[in-house]
């Protein structure tokens, strides 16, 4: 009767989220398959890039890390929340204002030059194909684990309908599906912690603080010094304009929009963190001590919901996923063909359309294929972060605030970051205590610098 | 303070579901401004 009910749940889902898409409609060119046409109101704008930014790191990891650490990682969180909010400030509507950008990678062509735009279009590719394979895992995860399916199927259960509505749709259905996902799981979750707090703590604030209180203590007596200062940055820097998030920047309908939706969805990134930290905190009076961080939420639901709250949590954790995934589909397919193949060939709009649909579908299958050999899903946001900030953050913010911009500097910069990101990571990873993304960062300015100087001295002479 | 940190909570779950609720509404116009666009352009004038 439970699977039944959780079938039934999962089918009208699917179902309301195809008529979503649908009404969505194709995308019948290229502007509209990669920017809606640059008309997104705030609300969609603010809807779809929270919907992206809560996969499940943001609910299942923060529920977890509330558990067990109480408020210590709102702080951390925190710094999640000042990035978007300095990103709407200062750089969205710069990159809004740009003409005929579709992607970073343009914003990197049009201030530094055509090498610059490939090789950021490269790691804009790379980037997403890195996160979608960590999202598609997470789906797989969800799906087996409720309906007993071997992980390979529920991966491609997941990856396929997603793919499905970003391939026909592009940019505007997967806006659309995030505001309708959005809609989901930023109720549902807070009404769990609502119903959570009045019926198994009695609404009693003392019960509440004393748990959150001990939680906190417990977390800053275990976690050192240095792996804050080293979670704060990632926090700070690891998803910053990543090319989904840019990608809603530009098709803000005003300036004024991309920079409101940005500041918008910082403050709510606050707003999600408490929430999810108090869901955690909420849990240690109800669930078994030593659960396991990961299944924190899920058994919260199992022990103070019906059999058919375990159903609306799928749901729940279905929409987080699949929100985060189309709008990774759909970023690394338009800078596929925005940076990488028509620097090199004159496409047709028509043509181009094809190109972003056909990308789609290969990034797709690439993140199925790698959701195999993801190792966990934080490990495997935390190297996508390691690699993007140094990557890429130092070239772009100076080009975006810098007159001009030396073509040499940016692609230096987003050489030696990439670089010393992977061989950090990868190669020496016990070389330094200092957390990887931060040497990768000040490697990447300096390199930056010494580019920006020989560049100087070149015009000069 | 305990009483602050609980208010500060529960506003938290509110504003997040009012936020839930803020952008439906935008979905829900988006949606049907996107069927009023299918009429073709010769058909509204006439």
């Amino acid at each position: 009767m439970s699977m039944f009910f959780s079938l039934a749940v999962v089918v009208a889902y699917v179902i309301l989220l195809t008529f979503v898409a649908v009404r969505a409609r194709a995308a019948r060119e290229f502007e509209e398959f990669s920017l809606a046409k640059r008309a997104l109101p705030l609300a969609l704008v603010f809807g779809s890039l929270a919907a992206t930014y809560v996969g499940p790191g943001f609910s299942i990891g923060f529920v977890g890390r509330g558990f067990n650490s109480g408020f210590l990682f709102l702080g951390i969180g925190l710094a999640y929340s000042l990035q978007n909010i300095l990103v709407g400030l200062f750089i969205a509507p710069r990159l809004r204002e740009l003409k005929n950008c579709h992607t970073l990678g343009d914003a990197f062509g049009q201030k530094y030059d055509r090498k610059c735009q490939i090789v950021a279009g490269v790691i804009s590719v790379g980037l997403c194909a890195g996160f979608s394979a960590v999202m598609a895992s997470a789906g797989g995860v969800v799906l087996s684990d409720v309906f007993q399916l071997p992980s390979w199927s529920s991966v491609a259960i997941v990856v396929g309908i997603t793919a499905l509505y970003t391939t026909f749709g592009g940019l505007r259905a997967s806006v659309i599906t995030d505001a309708f996902q959005f809609t989901a799981f930023a109720s549902l979750l807070p009404v769990t912690l609502l119903l959570a707090i009045a019926f198994h703590l009695n609404g009693d604030p003392l019960t509440f603080t004393s748990q959150a209180s001990e939680a906190t203590i417990n977390g800053l007596g275990s976690t050192p010094i240095i792996e804050i200062v080293g979670l704060v940055a990632a926090f700070l820097l690891g998803e910053t304009l990543i090319p989904p998030y840019a990608n809603r920047a530009l098709a803000s309908k005003t300036t004024k929009i991309s920079r409101g939706g940005f500041v918008l969805a910082g403050i709510f990134s606050a707003v999600w963190f408490l929430v999810m930290i108090s869901l955690g905190i909420t849990a240690r009076s109800i669930i078994p001590e030593d659960t396991g961080e990961d299944f924190v939420l899920l058994n919260l639901v199992k022990s103070i919901m019906p059999a058919s709250g375990y159903s609306l949590l799928l749901v729940v954790l279905v929409s987080v996923v699949m929100s985060s995934l189309d709008s990774l589909l759909n970023a690394g397919a338009v800078a596929f063909t925005q940076d990488i193949v028509k620097p090199f060939a004159n496409l047709t709009n028509g043509a181009a359309l094809n190109v972003g649909r056909a990308a789609t579908i290969v990034i797709a299958i690439i993140a199925a294929a790698g959701a195999v050999i993801v190792p966990s899903i934080i490990d495997g946001l935390l190297l996508c972060y390691t690699i993007w900030a140094p990557a890429i953050l130092p070239a772009l913010i100076i080009g975006l605030l810098v007159k001009h911009p030396r073509p040499l500097a940016g692609i230096l910069s987003m050489g030696i970051g990439t670089i010393a990101a992977i061989t950090l990571e990868f190669v020496f990873p016990n070389l330094t205590e200092i957390p990887a993304i931060i040497v990768a960062l000040g490697a990447a300015l300096v390199a930056y610098a010494i580019g920006h100087w020989i560049g100087s001295v070149k015009t000069r002479v | 303070m305990e009483l602050f940190i609980f208010v500060i909570v529960i506003i938290g779950a509110l504003i997040a579901i009012a936020s839930g609720i803020w952008v439906a509404f935008a979905l829900g116009s988006a949606i049907s401004n996107d069927g009023k666009k299918k009429i073709p352009s010769n058909t509204k004038e006439t």
